[in-house]
């Protein structure tokens, strides 16, 4: 099992691929658009190119078959460089989850690539292996599992993995109207429309058409059904293509996440690995209720554009999505019924001072005097927002768990155990402190954080949240002593 | 006590308030001037009527908030800034008008290092920092002999290894 080994060489395609792609509009203008130029700066610009693209082809293989990556029975060794040898070690209790994301050329080689996150912000943050054959792939993963293995206490009870969730085209159709993927349509058209007016100049024939069709009413019912039924199909190609064949389920101790019709995606976390809960649900979402429930993982990052892939189905009925949390994760249990602030904390929140609506005053007193009435639009809207917001906040703290709501148009619950909680942050201003309340802040690890904050708790559920959040944290500190191997943070 | 529950009650070096006005002068000093040259330069060459207004606004609550950080806010965040480190946790408290409680279990600290500029050089003083996973926290102007002591304390508490002087290392 202690070999070296490469990536598959298609990654020289690949980067030979991407190069491609990052010099295509030197290509055109070079090879294209100036074919039968002579000028000097052309025909050696053409020279260079050819010599980049060969420079680049050689350094492609050079690179490949200098990469090497190792699998001990301990970590992964990653080693690069000509002159200077780099060697990277990546410890396996490091790692956190795992990402594997197939698009269609990779199906076609039977390759993939894979990403293992370790959750730490340094520039060994995350190991990918961008093309490894798919035994490849199940050999790394096999030698995290037997690890893990290794860990656990009674390793007999293997159990099963079982599916928990598997979308329908029910489903699909469902997300694709809730998510508004149908008005996709429309910007393809408008690229569609100027990409051929650029080539056909067909800015006349379309202004001939659009009398056409001015003089001949009747053609809008069938345009209108057309356009519509197109809408709707790539509205649900769309979604099929991201979120279709969407797969839960685990086993004892870890989590599957597939998705994915031409570009499949496979994430799996190990259960203890779990940091939170997170349940988002937009203003839409809440009409029909649906929610999307997130794992928070540390090496999961919280903005950018992978995030979907530590989601359980985001369009999931709440019911429905409540109950598989917790056939997933039997420990946590999410509570709809959660406190609310009292009433008179409405009237704090409707008395703070109107940041926004000040800044629109200013500002349009200076560069627009007579629309200074946008000012009241700007008030009414911070307003709504303060009353959505003290709607939606709600918070509920228990022995094990804390869970709190943060309102507004959008909102987001966070559930989680009082020992994965990283810092907390009780503090109060002198306003509050008129009302007798707090705000406080927790910190859960992800990438780089998840900061939950609720305003206005009372005094009373403050002192009990720094002092359950003490006591928990310290009892963490016995149990890890005496069980060390279980907690492996 | 707003808050009954366990404060800190160590305090940071007195000298802090002189650390806090000369840095913080040097810092807005400097940002004043620059301000004071682009406002001449607005009246002096006329520039559009609603730039200047902007221009003169954003200085005058420059100037403010110049006095508020030289003359005011390091005398209340010197009186008000507490620490304490024990096994379990590290707590830190500061603040006057807005009171901020924080609290770090020992466990979660990934390293501890301490730091110096030159205007805490001057008065002897180091800055001891806490990093966790996820931000990273300044006990501010402790005496090098406490610092030392409290940066050795913290790691023998959090289990991270020290490497050697202004060593930051991790768990």
């Amino acid at each position: 099992m202690n070999e070296k080994k490469r990536y598959h060489p298609a990654i020289i395609l690949f980067n030979i691929a991407s190069f491609i792609k990052e010099t295509f509009f030197l290509i055109i203008i070079l090879f294209v658009i100036n074919i039968g130029s002579t000028s000097k700066w052309i025909v050696w610009g053409r020279y260079a190119l050819i010599a980049l693209f060969f420079g680049y082809i050689l350094y492609s293989i050079l690179k490949w078959y200098i990469e090497t990556y190792e699998i001990t029975r301990e970590a992964f060794i990653f080693r690069d460089g000509v002159i200077i040898k780099n060697q990277r070690n990546i410890p396996f209790e490091r790692i956190q989850d795992h990402h594997s994301k197939t698009n269609f050329l990779h199906q076609l080689l039977g390759i993939t690539s894979l990403k293992l996150e370790t959750g730490t912000s340094d520039k060994d943050a995350n190991i990918a292996f961008p093309a490894i054959s798919l035994q490849e792939e199940a050999r790394i993963l096999e030698s995290l599992l037997e690890k893990e293995r290794k860990i656990e206490v009674d390793a007999q009870h293997e159990e099963e993995r079982v599916i928990y969730f598997e979308s329908t085209n029910k489903d699909t159709i469902k997300a694709a109207f809730t998510s508004f993927s149908f008005l996709a349509l429309f910007p393809l058209l408008l690229t569609g429309y100027f990409q051929l007016d650029e080539w056909l100049n067909i800015e006349e024939t379309s202004k001939q058409v659009l009398h056409y069709f001015e003089r001949n009413m009747w053609i809008w019912i069938p345009l209108g059904l057309v356009t519509l039924a197109a809408a709707f199909a790539v509205g649900y190609l769309q979604t099929l293509f991201k979120y279709g064949n969407f797969v839960i389920s685990a086993d004892k101790d870890r989590i599957y996440i597939t998705r994915g019709v031409f570009t499949t995606n496979a994430y799996s976390i190990q259960k203890s690995r779990v940091q939170a809960i997170k349940i988002q649900q937009s203003l839409l979402k809440r009409i029909f209720g649906m929610v999307e429930i997130k794992l928070v993982s540390a090496g999961q990052e919280i903005i950018g554009s992978e995030t979907e892939v530590n989601s359980l189905y985001p369009f999931m009925d709440k019911k429905r999505a409540y109950q598989l949390v917790n056939q997933l994760l039997p420990d946590y249990h999410i509570v709809e019924n959660m406190h609310r602030l009292p009433k008179k904390i409405l009237w704090l929140k409707l008395i703070r001072p109107y940041y926004f609506t000040l800044a629109a005053i200013i500002i349009l007193s200076f560069v627009k005097r007579e629309w200074l009435y946008a000012a009241a639009i700007v008030l009414l809207a911070e307003v709504i927002f303060r009353l959505l917001d003290y709607q939606f906040t709600s918070y509920l703290q228990e022995e094990e768990y804390i869970q709190v709501r943060e309102g507004g148009l959008f909102t987001r619950t966070i559930h989680t155990k009082w020992r994965n909680l990283q810092q907390i942050e009780v503090s109060h201003t002198w306003l509050q402190r008129r009302f007798g309340v707090t705000t406080i802040q927790f910190y859960n690890r992800a990438k780089p954080f998840q900061l939950t904050i609720l305003m206005d708790l009372s005094k009373e559920e403050a002192v009990a949240f720094y002092e359950r959040f003490c006591r928990r944290s310290a009892k963490t500190r016995l149990l890890r002593n005496e069980n060390e191997a279980n907690f492996i943070e | 006590m707003y808050l009954h529950i366990n404060e800190p009650t160590k305090r940071i070096s007195a000298d802090s308030v002189r650390v806090w006005r000369i840095s913080n002068l040097l810092g807005y000093g400097i940002a004043l001037v620059l301000a004071g040259a682009v406002l001449y330069a607005a009246y002096y060459y006329d520039w559009k009527t609603w730039i200047t207004a902007i221009l003169t606004i954003g200085s005058i609550l420059l100037f403010v908030s110049a006095i508020w950080a030289v003359g005011i806010e390091p005398y209340y965040l010197q009186k008000t800034w507490r620490y304490e480190i024990d096994e379990q946790f590290a707590q830190l408290k500061y603040g006057r008008f807005t009171v901020k409680h924080i609290v770090i279990p020992m466990e979660k600290v990934e390293y501890v290092s301490t730091s110096q500029g030159p205007f805490l050089r001057k008065y002897g003083l180091f800055n001891v920092e806490i990093g966790t996973t996820t931000s990273d926290h300044t006990i501010p102007a402790i005496h090098q002999e406490e610092a030392y002591a409290l940066r050795q304390q913290i790691a023998t508490y959090a289990k991270v290894k020290l490497e050697e002087e202004n060593g930051v290392e991790e768990a």
